[in-house]
């Protein structure tokens, strides 16, 4: 199966300190693919590489085949959006916001015109937001305006779609419908969704595959199954744990056991 | 800022654009002779007309008329430019003046009034000093290799403070001309007719019209330069265009009216309180809640102290510093 993005030999350093070492990382059209890790593993550093946002020191990006760095950047994002987790948030409306979405493929100084306004009224209606589509973004809580980040890069109308810890600060109702709607655009709608998460249950429930990363690198790369077991989760994140199967549905249950690890 | 008060554009500009209007009928009413808003609105429509006092006409055409309009358009084009750089900045405390404007367009004005540059002389070389220190302050921010917009309002603050010192410098090296610099400096449109309404309109609505046609590429810019780029957008053209047409506006507009504090702060955050914050609305309003300001604003220099004229600049600031910070207050301002 051809790959839609593609990472080899990736290195990336912020300010001078080196986050990515060597990371070869593939996406296969219509997959959720789950990025999970211990903090300050990588994970949001490699989805800005992937996006374009970071230069890496080493190694390239490819987009169906071609180098990202050689793409303009319109282009791209008619192809690959990103929903950032620490975005920046000011006094639009949701409607307003999500808008900019279009700007990809109506350009920047055009007006939006019908087909943009369908494209927000469906990424509004996915996400549940129809309801707040007058409110300003900055009034909204954290949860809220974690789908309205979502939003807009579903008015992107993009073929790749990077979420970064999109169901964090979200109550349980929207984390799985968020959860739902990546696999339901990937499986559905045929897009390749990259996800990072931080709940490894909730990553073996929305992933067809996963990738491990610790320290700037892959250290597994594979279905839950593969890569969500006990051994290597006890390892990588430095706590005791052990790996069950769910009740349902047989997907692996990741569980901390004995004394926690202490701050110190 | 407060956002309850939030109204449809189909409800502020008219409200707006009729206010304005009635405001510079009344505007140009005041002065040395009062004329009754009737007999201005005759002298304008039906100036040949034999019921039309020949002074009326006269005093409407030939001595206010510019004025008033060149008042709309200065209010309108420091308002603009400072919607436009708050968004690009993301700080409320952007002023036209933010990125050496102000300092190049004291230095150049300065010169030129020690060098006797009469006529336009001393306008042109304001609005050339505007555009050349902003100019250079881009150049020397490209030049370094910062990219960052912080980057940019650091380096204009700098060289503002140079420019600044080199003004005070000259002033004080050249005490006849002292006086006229001083007043020159405190902004004011006493005197202002249509040669500097013919030099100063066009490229101050060719900015504005300009600012107009980037309020998404702003939007996007407000939102921090890692979304503008994830989106899309070319930031640095995006950039260079912003401060392109803004500073053309400043220029203009400081060409025209001297150095008038206050409105291009403070208008934008007035517009934002009823229309919020994308610039393809909020723009258009600053605009007009400028022109309404600074054309008041000039109606009360003309004739609060009459038969002196108050510069505008020192009313703006006086009457405006304190109706903003209650503005602020009453707005529960983070």
């Amino acid at each position: 199966m051809s790959d839609v993005l593609a990472a080899e030999g990736l290195r990336c350093a912020l300010a001078g300190r080196p986050v990515l070492d060597g990371v070869a990382l593939h996406v296969r059209p219509g997959e959720v693919l789950a990025l999970i890790g211990p903090n300050g593993a990588g994970k949001t550093t490699l989805l800005r590489a992937l996006s374009r946002l970071l230069r890496p020191l080493a190694g390239t990006v490819t987009l169906e085949g071609e180098d990202v760095w050689h793409i303009r950047p319109r282009p791209l994002a008619r192809r690959l959006a990103l929903a950032p987790q620490g975005a920046e948030m000011w006094p639009l409306t949701v409607e307003q916001f999500v808008g900019l979405g279009r700007a990809p493929h109506r350009g920047w100084l055009l007006p939006l015109n019908d087909e943009d306004h369908q494209a927000v009224q469906a990424a509004l209606e996915r996400t549940g937001l129809i309801p707040l589509r007058e409110r300003q973004v900055t009034e909204l809580s954290g949860g809220e305006q974690r789908r309205v980040i979502l939003a807009r890069a579903l008015a992107q109308q993009p073929r790749i779609l990077l979420l970064d810890e999109p169901t964090a600060a979200l109550d349980l109702k929207y984390q799985a419908a968020i959860l739902g709607l990546a696999r339901r655009l990937a499986h559905d709608d045929g897009l390749s969704v990259v996800i990072t998460l931080h709940d490894l249950n909730q990553a073996a429930g929305v992933a067809d595959r996963m990738a491990l990363l610790a320290h700037g690198r892959v250290l597994a790369l594979g279905t839950p199954n593969e890569v969500l077991t006990a051994e290597l989760i006890s390892t990588t994140y430095e706590v005791p744990v052990v790996v069950c199967r769910h009740p349902l549905d047989g997907s692996p249950l990741v569980s901390l056991v004995g004394e926690h690890p202490h701050m110190h | 800022m407060i956002s309850r008060l939030r109204l449809r554009p189909i409800v502020w500009a008219p409200i707006l654009v009729v206010s304005l209007v009635l405001v510079g009928i009344l505007s140009l009413g005041v002065g040395a002779v009062w004329l009754a808003p009737s007999e201005v609105t005759q002298a304008l429509l039906a100036p040949s007309s034999p019921e039309t006092r020949p002074t009326a006409v006269t005093i409407v055409w030939d001595l206010r008329l510019a004025r008033v309009l060149l008042a709309a358009l200065v209010g309108a084009g420091l308002a603009g430019a400072g919607a436009a750089f708050q968004g690009m900045f993301r700080t409320p405390l952007a002023d036209p003046f933010v990125i050496g404007a102000s300092g190049g367009a004291s230095l150049g004005a300065t010169l030129a009034i020690i060098g006797r540059i009469g006529g336009v002389g001393v306008p042109f070389a304001a609005f050339a000093g505007a555009m050349l220190a902003v100019l250079l302050v881009y150049g020397i921010t490209i030049a370094s290799g910062a990219s960052s917009a912080t980057a940019l309002l650091l380096a204009g603050a700098a060289l503002s403070t140079v420019l600044s010192a080199i003004v005070s410098l000259l002033m004080l090296m050249s005490d006849r001309d002292m006086h006229e610099i001083f007043s020159w400096l405190l902004g004011g449109l006493s005197g202002r007719s249509w040669p500097q309404l013919l030099m100063s309109g066009p490229p101050l609505i060719l900015g504005l019209i300009g600012l107009w046609f980037f309020a998404r590429p702003l939007d996007a810019l407000t939102g921090g330069e890692e979304s503008a780029r994830s989106l899309g957008l070319p930031l640095n053209t995006a950039r260079a265009a912003v401060v392109a047409a803004a500073s053309l506006t400043t220029a203009a507009a400081v060409a025209a009216g001297g150095l008038i504090g206050f409105i291009g702060l403070a208008a934008p955050h007035i517009a934002r309180l009823f229309c919020g914050s994308s610039h393809a609305r909020l723009l258009p309003a600053s605009a007009l809640v400028g022109a309404l300001l600074l054309v008041l604003a000039d109606s009360v220099a003309r004739t609060a102290l009459a038969p002196i004229e108050l510069p505008v600049g020192v009313l703006t600031a006086l009457l405006g510093g304190p109706f903003f910070l209650w503005m602020l207050g009453w707005g529960g301002q983070r």
